[in-house]
């Protein structure tokens, strides 16, 4: 009796594991998607579906996202093996949080603007058509970045949020994710050149089946910037430059190998610290920055003071340098939004063609006058 | 007895003379000796350089000279006051009061917008917000030191009002800012640059008050380290002595704190280093003894902190604590027991 029982339940085991398999449906990759510069996002396209990899979400990142996005028609024919994706986005995207107001020029070159439902703080953004769409209540406010608020995000229930991870840390993601909103990160501010972050506007343009227009504004972007850099490179002078400004005892300025660094070497100016390398900015003592830049002709970015008063009152010693004298201090914290917001941090990132010409007009005023700085402003 | 005492000050002060030279002469930057002191006297031709010497170094070594002095002074009077070795303006939470009124200050401007936001960037808020945080956290200990006699009490009350402006501070830290916060917390590293020569005659000029009204109650201390009885049979006025000790400690303690920042390790562990030194619990000679060390381990630490010849610096903060708090430890543990 016992012995049949044993048999039986063998037989069961045996007969389970001959079962043949659903299989799934038999895909072809029909291409990738071209990308110049950025190096943390690939796209792959089959007959019907396209997978979004993001490679690099954050420096150091070790894994890699895969999602996959796909129409609401063949998302009924289709079946995936869901843990092999991160997610399956339905696109395209009808309603979209995003967290950093990098994001929202992009929405607005590519005209979906009026799908962002939430954004997290959105005293920060600046651009006019988006605080429009917040006084109009059709944008939430979601708190604070690092503590958004779930409820109401959950109560927006957005097709996707576009988030931005530091280290891949982030319980609110996770509370989301597990509310089945999916949660994609956006790594442009890993890239190490400008137009690379740039190029990140055709991540949005996949979520959106708008390849075609992101790729054309980006190659408008990017015709632009390399033509001013070209025109940067006639300029008979080369300005040397300092940058940054003392937090307490150090001050910080970029590190020859950073993004920053980069626009000022296509704007053909004289970086004096161009040569350093390495990751995050340099943090110098006060005597070895003036020390080497006392006489530079100008002075960018003063970290956030917005007028040669402002500077001297903080600390007395940067009335030594010449630049400081010559009131040749040029900022970007004095372009801001109706709020409050910074527009270069905003727009900066989309729009590197339009730092780069505030440069070369600061540095070779002669090979732009017409042009109107967007972000920079001299210190008054 | 008392001319090994006259002998040992004499070491000190050398010993402090060639720390301020030292602390000068040391930096990112190599300077000559020699040019240093043509730049003290006013015969150097090098402009860059002179800048770094008037306008840099020596107004940091004078800060770490009051720095070191004021709060080595402030923990003996305290540990004095309170007849407790753990004493110090931290545990009495003066440097507490001065963190919320300066968190107040940086922090406070996104919750209260207006006019905090404008007087963001002014260091002069800043200052006034720590003196009259530590000030009024003073006030509190001092309304309720009348009304506890344990001095131990008091002790606890002081670090349960450092638990409050921490609470405060991390509730105005979620609303804020990453500029903000990061404005505070290089508040919170200390720092000894930076400081003007008006601002360091505003600093003096109330460090110098402190210092008198601590010269002022040495009789006061020694009568105290007896026993309230025995100090009240000696003829003193208790609440009168009390009152001058915490005001001396509050003016001195609470502008170091809003000039310098909140400096570790110092107030605490200098009345002990020097009362391991001189073998005394004799005021007259503690008072002077702790100026001298407190600012010969200051300037010592800055000197250390410039990291010498590098472009780097490091927050002072690191340093007091990495270099004196093992000090004390091997003093302590090689006399087997506190001196008090």
């Amino acid at each position: 009796m016992k012995l049949s029982i044993y048999f039986l339940l063998i037989l069961t085991f045996v007969s389970c594991k001959n079962e043949p398999k659903s299989k799934l449906p038999e895909t072809i990759e029909v291409n990738q998607m071209a990308l110049k510069y950025a190096e943390g996002f690939s796209v792959d396209y089959y007959e019907n579906y396209k997978v979004l990899n993001i490679t690099k979400p954050w420096p150091k990142a070790e894994k890699s996202y895969r999602y996959v996005l796909i129409s609401k028609e063949n998302m009924a024919k289709t079946t995936f093996a869901r843990n092999e994706y991160d997610a399956i986005i339905v696109n395209p995207v009808e309603t979209i949080v995003v967290t950093s107001t990098t994001h929202i020029p992009a929405l607005e070159l590519l005209n979906v603007e009026e799908t962002l439902v939430g954004f997290p703080g959105t005293d920060y953004i600046s651009s006019e058509k988006t605080r429009l769409r917040i006084d109009q209540k059709k944008v939430r406010d979601l708190g604070q970045n690092e503590g958004i608020n779930t409820e109401v995000l959950l109560d927006l229930n957005p097709d996707v949020v576009v988030g931005f991870g530091v280290d891949g840390v982030n319980k609110t993601f996770e509370v989301i994710k597990k509310a089945g909103i999916p949660v994609i990160y956006n790594g442009d501010w890993v890239e190490s050149s400008a137009l690379a972050k740039a190029e990140w506007i055709k991540f949005f343009g996949v979520l959106f089946n708008k390849e075609k227009e992101a790729d054309s504004i980006f190659n408008q972007i990017e015709s632009d910037y390399l033509a001013a850099k070209t025109m940067a490179k006639k300029a008979e002078s080369k300005p040397t430059v300092l940058s940054g400004a003392m937090e307490k005892d150090v001050w910080y300025l970029p590190n020859g190998s950073s993004a920053e660094a980069q626009f000022l070497k296509d704007a053909n100016v004289n970086y004096l610290w161009s040569e350093t390398t390495g990751h995050g900015s340099l943090a110098l003592s006060f005597e070895a920055v003036l020390v080497k830049a006392k006489d530079a002709e100008l002075w960018l970015s003063p970290s956030y003071y917005s007028s040669l008063d402002q500077l001297e009152k903080a600390n007395s010693l940067y009335t030594n340098f010449q630049a400081f004298k010559d009131k040749s201090i040029y900022t970007f914290a004095n372009k801001t939004g109706a709020t409050g917001g910074v527009l270069y941090y905003e727009l900066g990132t989309t729009r590197p063609d339009l730092v780069l010409k505030d440069l070369i007009k600061i540095a070779h005023p002669e090979l732009l006058p017409a042009h109107e700085p967007y972000f920079f402003e001299k210190l008054k | 007895m008392k001319t090994n005492h006259t002998y040992s000050f004499i070491i000190l002060t050398v010993i402090l003379l060639l720390c301020f030279v030292t602390n000068i002469s040391l930096g990112s930057i190599n300077i000559p000796f020699s040019e240093v002191f043509e730049i003290l006297f006013g015969t150097s031709k090098n402009e860059t350089w002179e800048i770094i010497i008037t306008k840099v170094r020596l107004p940091k070594a004078v800060t770490a000279i009051m720095v070191g002095s004021g709060l080595g002074i402030s923990g003996l009077l305290m540990q004095t006051l309170f007849r407790n070795p753990l004493a110090g303006p931290f545990v009495l939470g003066i440097s507490s009061g001065a963190s919320l009124g300066v968190a107040i200050v940086i922090l406070g401007s996104g919750l209260f917008g207006g006019f905090f936001a404008t007087a963001l960037i002014s260091k002069w808020s800043i200052v006034i917000a720590a003196s009259l945080g530590s000030f009024l956290v003073l006030l509190a200990v001092l309304a309720v030191s009348s009304k506890v006699r344990d001095t131990m009490a008091i002790l606890i009350i002081g670090l349960m009002f450092g638990s409050i402006t921490a609470a405060v501070v991390s509730v105005l830290s979620y609303f804020s800012s990453a500029e903000q916060l990061q404005q505070y917390i290089f508040w919170g590293f200390g720092s000894l640059s930076n400081l003007s020569w008006e601002e360091l005659l505003i600093f003096f000029g109330i460090y110098a008050v402190g210092l008198l009204l601590s010269i002022a109650s040495i009789k006061g201390l020694n009568s105290l380290l007896l026993g309230d009885n025995y100090a009240k049979s000696l003829g003193l006025n208790l609440k009168q002595s009390r009152f001058i000790i915490i005001l001396a400690t509050s003016l001195i303690a609470g502008t170091i704190t809003a000039f310098a920042g909140p400096i570790a390790f110092i107030g605490l562990a200098i009345p002990h280093l020097t009362r391991q030194i001189f073998k005394t619990s004799n005021h007259k000679i503690l008072l002077p003894a702790v100026f001298l060390f407190g600012a010969i381990v200051m300037l010592v630490c800055d000197s250390i902190a410039q990291v010498p010849t590098s472009d780097y610096t490091l927050p002072i903060n690191a340093i007091t604590a990495l270099v004196g708090a093992p000090v004390v430890i091997w003093l302590l543990v090689r006399q087997r027991k506190m001196m008090f």
